[in-house]
């Protein structure tokens, strides 16, 4: 919560609109000063809560005295237990249990917004309330990347629609008559995204997170190309276009075929992408690979598949559930040969970090 | 409670807004500090509606500017007549006048459409001047709300500096499609709400829909409870709960029983999906059982 001295001013001036000795009254008024967004609303709630007993005591008043009159959400504790990581992926185990129906659908939904604050919440940690949160949480979030598609108006000789205004302009010089014509169309960010994702065992912690985020962007960008790998590639593009997140994850099981497990060869696994899909990538292409980087391929393959790639590509976006550790240092062979060609490095281990991928998106 | 918010809360009821002292503070706090109020909160909660029950409540006019992507300058503040120009300067092509002269006379304000920003700045009163959906616009229009936020005026270049002689009362509504920068945030009093608790719903529907049978309110009140707490794809608002208690009275339902609750699930879900999903829980479990469900939990 960001408060500055013009906030402590504005907090005065709602004082002096209300009577101080009533604490909601104090409450309601501080708090649509102090607050600029719903996440702040808790923290608001603890900080109030412990201010209000200091000055209290200061002003010789008894805690006892203290009512609990509002009517305002409890401060929920965010869980810490880590997952434990199954043996076999995430999606072996969709595969397996197509036919399982889950019988909890009545469980309130822990918003990630009200479990974690900031969207710092590791997603290896995430439990199953948590993960409920999270598709709602990343359509919103994969929304915004989006709205970065301007709709705004750009002089173009062969517009669709007139310019009024400078038509008005010009025909000053000609008495009125409008001669000179001039057009306008849409100005269009027309980013393609070529999303890739390493589905093998390594990465299972982050693979439901990961997936939903696939899901999200498959339907919020109109162009989109979404890969998986472990050993090899599969296109998933059409599986990701089912109309529930849950119907996307039968068709991604039964694309599985028994590939997802097992070790992981991200180079041979670009390769067969540049050369299996070439018209895919050009300049206003942004490939993203989201991996941690765990090699059990040839490094040197790895290497060249990124360069040629990026030849071609505007933009080669590499997102690393590791890079969310402050210790991790990217030294496995893979990561050293992919690193000279990748663009931009980024982790992709909580929603904050999706957020920031809007900024790496606009090229 | 202050006397002037327990005034402000009784006389939106009396419009027919039910309200608690949240919203009352806020409102009265963005009328007395005059800064604007942003309201976030899901979709169809009565976001909206404090803007239009301020209006009515401060026996003033309510100038609404709609936000939408692409919304520019012209649109919301003023455009000029291009058709009239030209027919302008067309007729008084002979007239002798200079060039200069005769580009004063077309961009006077006889030539000037106002829009809501515009007419807000410039109204003989105060008014209530409601941004809605202002999380659909872009940051370059949003960059621009600032300025006209924060100073109270703007400047037309053919005409000159327009001053706000009193100035409106601003409320900003969004429903969290884009997040809006900090500076804007900053600069408005904040008000987040949410679904409404069973009790205050209930006494929503028994204001909005006079005459509803107690049982069949409060059954459709504890339903619509519970089905907020299921995983939607759109969740219902307070909106879809007063369409719903409108059919259901049209319809001369006395209670809820699941033949009907199956007929009418369209007024409250929207999407296909949800409606499926609902009416095999209904089949499954009966309509009466999802009632108590919604009533008991919490």
């Amino acid at each position: 919560m960001d408060v500055t001295p013009a906030t402590s001013i504005d907090a005065v001036r709602a004082l002096a609109a209300t009577d101080v000795g009533d604490r909601d009254d104090v409450y309601f008024a501080l708090r649509p000063v102090f607050v600029t967004r719903r996440e702040d609303l808790e923290p608001f709630d603890v900080a109030f809560d412990e201010w209000w007993s200091v000055a209290r005591r200061a002003l010789g008043e008894t805690s006892a005295e203290r009512k609990k009159s509002r009517t305002n959400p409890s401060v929920i504790a965010p869980t810490d237990e880590p997952k434990t990581a199954a043996t076999s992926t995430y999606l072996t185990r969709w595969a397996s249990s197509l036919s399982e129906t889950e019988d909890d659908e009545t469980v309130p939904i822990a918003a990630p917004s009200t479990r974690d604050a900031a969207g710092t919440k590791d997603f290896q940690h995430y439990d199953d309330a948590d993960l409920r949160g999270l598709e709602e949480a990343a359509a919103r979030i994969v929304r915004r990347l989006q709205s970065r598609r301007s709709r705004r108006w750009r002089i173009a000789r062969r517009g669709a629609r007139l310019d009024a205004r400078r038509i008005v302009r010009l025909a000053l010089a000609s008495g009125g008559d409008p001669i000179r014509l001039v057009r306008r169309e849409r100005k269009r960010r027309r980013t393609k995204l070529v999303v890739v994702c390493d589905v093998s065992g390594s990465m299972d912690l982050y693979s439901r997170f990961l997936l939903q985020v696939l899901y999200a962007l498959q339907h919020a960008f109109a162009r989109v190309e979404t890969f998986a790998f472990s050993t090899r590639l599969v296109r998933i593009t059409d599986a990701l276009a089912g109309d529930t997140y849950r119907e996307a994850l039968d068709a991604l099981g039964r694309a599985s075929d028994g590939g997802w497990s097992g070790g992981t060869k991200i180079g041979e696994s670009l390769e067969s992408l540049r050369v299996g899909w070439p018209r895919l990538f050009d300049r206003r292409t942004a490939v993203i690979v989201l991996s941690d980087g765990w090699d059990t391929g040839d490094p040197e393959v790895l290497g060249s598949a990124l360069r040629e790639m990026g030849r071609r590509a505007g933009r080669i976006i590499w997102l690393n559930p590791l890079l969310g550790s402050p210790s991790y240092q990217p030294l496995t062979r893979g990561m050293q040969a992919a690193l000279p060609h990748v663009d931009v490095f980024a982790p992709a281990h909580d929603l904050a970090s999706l957020e920031r991928l809007a900024a790496h998106l606009s090229f | 409670m202050k006397e002037e918010i327990a005034r402000i809360q009784h006389s939106m009821a009396e419009q027919g807004y039910i309200t608690d002292r949240a919203t009352a503070t806020a409102a009265y706090l963005a009328i007395t500090l005059r800064k604007p109020l942003l309201i976030e909160g899901p979709p169809g909660v009565g976001k909206t509606e404090v803007a239009k029950v301020l209006a009515r409540v401060l026996d003033t006019e309510l100038i609404r500017l709609q936000c939408y992507e692409g919304l520019d300058v012209a649109t919301a503040l003023y455009e000029w007549n291009y058709p009239k120009q030209l027919l302008h300067i067309k007729l008084g092509e002979t007239s002798g006048h200079s060039i200069a002269e005769r580009e004063a006379q077309i961009f006077s304000e006889s030539f000037l459409l106002e829009r809501p920003l515009l007419r807000a700045i410039r109204a003989t009163r105060q008014a209530v001047l409601l941004i809605d959906e202002v999380d659909r616009s872009d940051e370059e229009f949003e960059a621009f709300l600032l300025e006209v936020l924060a100073e109270h005026q703007v400047t037309i270049p053919e005409i000159g500096t327009v001053r706000a002689t009193h100035e409106p009362c601003v409320v900003l509504t969004s429903n969290r499609m884009r997040e809006l920068s900090e500076a804007l945030r900053r600069r408005c009093l904040y008000l987040w709400i949410d679904y409404p608790s069973l009790a205050k719903e209930l006494s929503i529907v028994r204001t909005k829909v006079p005459g509803i049978d107690e049982r069949l309110a409060g059954d459709l009140t504890s339903f619509i409870q519970g089905v907020r707490r299921q995983r939607l794809a759109k969740t219902p608002g307070v909106a879809e709960t007063l369409d719903w208690a409108h059919a259901l009275v049209a319809l001369h339902a006395d209670s809820l029983d699941d033949d009907v609750a199956i007929e009418t699930l369209g007024c409250i879900l929207k999407d296909e999906s949800d409606v499926r999903h609902l009416r095999t829980e209904i089949e499954a479990r009966g309509a009466s059982a999802l009632v108590a469900a919604g009533r008991d939990a919490r």
